[in-house]
Order: structure tokens, then C-alpha cells, then sequence
């Protein structure tokens, strides 16, 4: 019975790690390989002094990892409401993470007490208002929202 | 080293006392200071076993308020501290401790590489579930499996006095996480009572607990892959009158997890082989090593934006040599009955935002065996007659 129970969970393994390889995540979601045109845009304060960052750079200031700037400046995160279309959108394409994996990790940091949570604002209008006022300030918009005095980055795969 | 640890441990108790006085100042900088909290309150009944009381009576002990704080003395120290107060019938010793409270020093903080160093009490970052099991809100069942979360340790693993290294990377193949972290935990008497026996009159002291784990999110994937290892010594002294010898004891846990996400849900899972060895304790001179195994596997599923079901088994085995306990009442002499060598448990839980910040979960678990019922070395076979039990719990839980 113990044999036949991980056998039973050796099957599971297998199947996901099949499903979860690039080649059929791509396969399943060509959505994927389209343009990223539409994506929600990550902008920051005029101040920052980065052009570009990776996806994984990306992931690390959202999962409050990387906390400052390579000037010194610290790092001020900015986030949607959890139930907006954008933040789930952000969250999904950008970071490559569901909402609720974001969420759970925002709790552990605070509970556990090795970090902050991010500030979350009300409305696209407010987090722009935000990053142009705040030194070291990051944050996402639509992708046709306006983006003046501030500063659109580049998120390379 | 003991002497550094205690030290450590009254530091720490000075630490929050400074912790308290700035907690009363009346101008919170929202810069650079942070507070939460969480209530929980529930009922719970457990039937056929000692888990949460002896009677099986429905038992309000459910409690858990948790007061956190963390404050930034620069952009690489902050001080961090979480005051607790438990009443867990007889799962935790009831009352106020801290869970932690340490100096965090971000050494380094490049775009790929950050390196953290703490001090103090720190949290057990090596398990899924260990930085957080404290918190009732971010635990997915409010009795977590008991294999890997046994409860009667739970003040001993939650974390400890002493030092800990935490190294994220993120590299071409994925994002890696490493942990480090050497310390103690103080263990009162009622404690060490909860988990070795309610007959030990002696003292029990922590010796050292020395962790490592390694996690790995590969890129492109939705998985999460970890290994970790623990190693730790603890010693029990006799008073006069002592029916119990002088003893020492060696913990070493091995254990691997892993978790896949999907939007409307998610697979966890942690297997572990832990080796037990007593010296003396039961009679002078005596030895016993046993190693126990455990596994379980945790679903979870998203019904809607606020309701998440759950399913759990969770397997655990105390001699993997021995996995149905037949030897137990050979070598008690009939006092321990088998069933005391293991533990199945099923369980299936609901849970449910009220509010963005109130949250009500319910469950229910279907135990066979007693294996993880403490105390642990010299189980309680007055009150655990029963082959089977099962438990039910609700709690209602809001956080800030």
C-alpha cells in the first residue's frame, strides 16, 4: 500500500513537471509568444538611474527583496488594488506570478518580519501622481495611460 | 556557547522592552516604522485523544493574537520583534512569548544578489510553512500536518536565539534562495513536559539546532523545489526523586518539498526522514536510535476570489523500520500499544474572506493512529485509547 501510495505521487510528479516545461507552457498559451505590447507599463521616479531591468529583477523589487536602488536610492513600491484587471494583469505577465503567490509572500514579510509590504494606491491617476513625486518610487500603468514626468523602463525576458 | 545563547535571550528581552516604549510613542514615522497585528479566535473540539484537551469536550482554546513590529534604523538595519499570545489547550503552552525579535542587516543588495544577516531571535525560514506557522492567517489549515508541523515542538521550531544568513540569486537557470542559521531555544519545564513527558521533573535544555535548506524556482516554471537539513542536540538532568535518568537526545531531519502553482490552485508537499537517538534518559547507560519518516500532501483550490478549499493527507511513521509499531508493546511491555508507532491524518478544510482583512476557515480531520500526539518519548496512553480520532475547528481570524 505505502509502494502503491508513492508510486501514486511519483505519477502526479511526473505529469506536472511534463506540463510544466517551457515548451508546453508556450504550446498551451500562445498568447505567450505574442507581442508584449499591451502589457502593463513599469515606470519609476525621473530619478532612478536604470534603463532596463530583467523580469527576475522585476520579481525581486516586488517580492520586497531588493530594497535599493544601485545608486543608494531606496526602492518605493507602488501597487494596485489586489482585485484590479491591471494588477492582475502586471502580475501575471510581468512577474510571472499569480496574484495570490504575490500576496502570500507580502504576508510572510510582514508576519515573519523581513520586510515591508508594498503601498498600495487607489487608482492609475494616484500611482502616477506618486512615482512623479517620490524619489526611488516604481510602479505599473496601463499601457495607454500617460506617463508624464516619469519614467517608462524596459523589462527584458 | 549555552551561556551566549542565554545571553541572547535576555538581550532579547531588553530588546523588547526598548520595542515596547517606541511602540508608545505617540508619532508612528510611517517611513521607517511599521506595526501589525492579527486576532484569531475559534472553537475546536477533538475527540478520542488528547490533542486539545482530555475530556473531548468543544474547547474555546483557539486563541492566537500576534503584535508585530519593524523598525528601519537605516536602509540596510532594521529591528524587527513579534510579541504572541497563545491558548492552544494542550497543543501550547498557554500565555505570551516572543516569536522573534532581531537585527537584520542587509549586507548586500545588489540587483542580483541580496545577502541578509540577523541576529537575535530569529524565524525558521527552512520549511514551507515554518517562517509563518505562527501567523493564523497565512497558514492554510489551522492544524497544519503534523509530521512535519508537530505541534507540541512548535515553540522550539518556530525559531530560535542565535544567528541566521539568508542569500537570494537570481541566476540563468532560475531564482535561488539559501538559509543558514545556528542557534538555541529556551525550553521551559510545562514545554518540555508537552513533548518529552508529563512525569519529567529535570530540566531540558536546547544544545544547539543548526539548519541549512536550498530552494529553487526554476525560470519559466511554475514549480518550487527545496531541500533542507537540520541538525540539533538537546540534554535532560535529573532532579532528586527523578524516575528518568540523565539524558541527551539527537534530532536530524532530511527533508525535501516542493510546490506547483496554478491560477485557481495549488499542489504542496514536504517528505522528511528524521533520526532520533536517546542516550541514557530511560536508564543509565542505554542507547536507542530510531528514524521516522513523514510526508504530506496539501491541495488547494480557489473556488472563488474569497473561498479557498482544502485537502490534505498527511503520512507519518516514528521507527520506518517498524512502521506499523508492532515492536512498541514488545518493548514497553504492553503499556504503549501499536497504533502509537504512526499517524494518518485526512483532513478537508474551507476558507472564507468576510472582509479584505476578516476571515472565517472551518475544518475537519480524520486521524488513525496517535504517533503525533505529545508528549513524544513517553506518550500519553491514558486519554489515547483510541486507534482513531478526529478533530473539527472553526476560527474567525482579522488582521491589520
Amino acid at each position: 500500500m505505502i509502494k502503491s501510495a508513492f508510486g501514486f505521487l511519483l505519477l502526479i510528479f511526473s505529469t506536472l513537471l511534463w506540463a510544466d516545461s517551457p515548451a508546453v507552457a508556450l504550446a498551451d498559451n500562445p498568447a505567450q509568444a505574442d507581442s508584449t505590447a499591451t502589457q502593463p507599463l513599469v515606470v519609476v521616479h525621473t530619478a532612478v538611474a536604470v534603463q532596463s531591468l530583467t523580469a527576475a529583477q522585476l520579481r525581486s523589487i516586488y517580492l520586497k527583496r531588493q530594497v535599493i536602488w544601485p545608486d543608494g536610492l531606496p526602492v518605493q513600491v507602488f501597487v494596485l488594488p489586489l482585485q484590479s484587471a491591471v494588477h492582475k494583469e502586471f502580475s501575471q505577465t510581468r512577474l510571472k506570478l499569480f496574484p495570490y503567490q504575490l500576496e502570500r509572500n507580502w504576508q510572510k514579510l510582514t508576519f515573519s518580519g523581513i520586510g515591508t509590504p508594498p503601498t498600495e494606491v487607489s487608482s492609475a491617476t494616484d500611482m502616477l501622481r506618486l512615482i512623479q513625486t517620490t524619489p526611488g518610487a516604481i510602479g505599473y500603468l496601463p499601457f495607454d495611460h500617460e506617463t508624464t514626468d516619469a519614467k517608462v523602463i524596459q523589462i527584458k525576458p | 556557547m549555552q551561556k551566549l545563547f542565554k545571553s541572547s535571550h535576555n538581550a532579547a528581552g531588553a530588546l523588547l522592552v526598548a520595542l515596547g516604549l517606541c511602540q508608545a510613542t505617540p508619532v508612528i514615522a510611517s517611513e521607517t516604522w511599521h506595526w501589525h497585528g492579527f486576532v484569531a479566535q475559534g472553537l475546536m473540539r477533538s475527540a478520542d485523544s488528547n490533542f486539545v484537551n482530555n475530556d473531548g469536550a468543544i474547547s474555546a482554546e483557539l486563541t492566537e493574537f500576534g503584535l508585530n513590529s519593524t523598525w528601519k534604523l537605516s536602509n540596510t538595519v532594521r529591528l524587527a520583534g513579534q510579541l504572541m499570545y497563545l491558548d492552544g489547550g494542550n497543543r501550547f503552552q498557554q500565555g505570551g512569548r516572543i516569536d522573534y525579535l532581531f537585527l537584520n542587516w542587509t549586507a548586500i543588495n545588489d540587483m542580483d544578489w541580496q545577502l541578509d544577516l540577523y541576529a537575535g531571535r530569529y524565524k525558521n525560514n527552512h520549511w514551507l510553512y515554518s517562517a509563518t506557522r505562527d501567523v493564523a492567517i497565512t497558514r492554510p489549515l489551522i492544524v497544519l500536518p503534523q509530521s512535519v508541523y508537530f505541534d507540541a515542538f512548535r515553540d522550539i521550531a518556530v525559531g530560535s536565539d542565535g544567528l541566521a544568513v539568508t542569500s537570494t540569486h537570481n541566476l540563468n537557470f532560475g531564482e535561488l534562495e539559501l538559509n543558514w542559521s545556528l542557534g538555541a531555544t529556551p525550553i521551559p519545564k510545562e514545554q518540555s513536559q508537552r513533548v518529552i513527558s508529563t512525569f519529567i521533573n529535570g530540566k531540558t535544555e536546547q544544545d544547539f539546532v543548526h539548519q541549512f535548506s536550498v530552494f529553487l524556482r526554476p525560470a519559466q516554471s511554475k514549480s518550487q523545489w527545496g531541500i533542507s537539513l537540520l541538525d540539533s542536540d538537546f540534554n535532560y538532568r535529573r532532579v532528586a526523586n527523578d524516575i528518568f535518568a540523565d539524558g541527551d537526545f539527537t534530532v536530524q531531519r532530511v527533508m525535501a518539498n516542493w510546490r506547483y502553482s496554478e491560477q485557481d490552485w495549488e499542489l504542496s508537499s514536504e517528505v522528511f526522514q528524521e533520526r532520533v537517538s536517546v542516550y541514557g534518559f530511560y536508564a543509565p547507560g542505554t542507547e536507542r536510535t530510531q528514524f521516522g519518516w513523514g510526508a504530506y500532501l496539501l491541495g488547494s483550490y480557489n473556488l472563488s476570489a474569497q473561498s479557498t478549499l482544502y485537502l490534505s493527507h498527511d503520512h507519518f511513521f516514528a521507527n520506518k523500520d517498524d512502521k506499523r509499531g508492532y515492536l512498541l508493546p514488545q518493548q514497553s511491555g504492553g503499556l504503549i500499544p501499536a497504533y502509537f508507532g504512526y499517524q494518518r491524518d485526512t483532513a478537508l478544510g474551507l476558507s472564507h474572506n468576510i472582509q479584505p482583512n476578516l476571515r472565517l476557515k472551518m475544518e475537519y480531520h480524520w486521524n488513525t493512529g496517535t504517533g503525533r500526539l505529545g508528549p513524544n518519548v513517553v506518550p500519553d496512553t491514558v486519554v489515547n485509547r483510541s486507534r482513531h480520532h478526529e478533530l473539527w475547528a472553526v476560527q474567525l481570524m482579522y488582521w491589520f
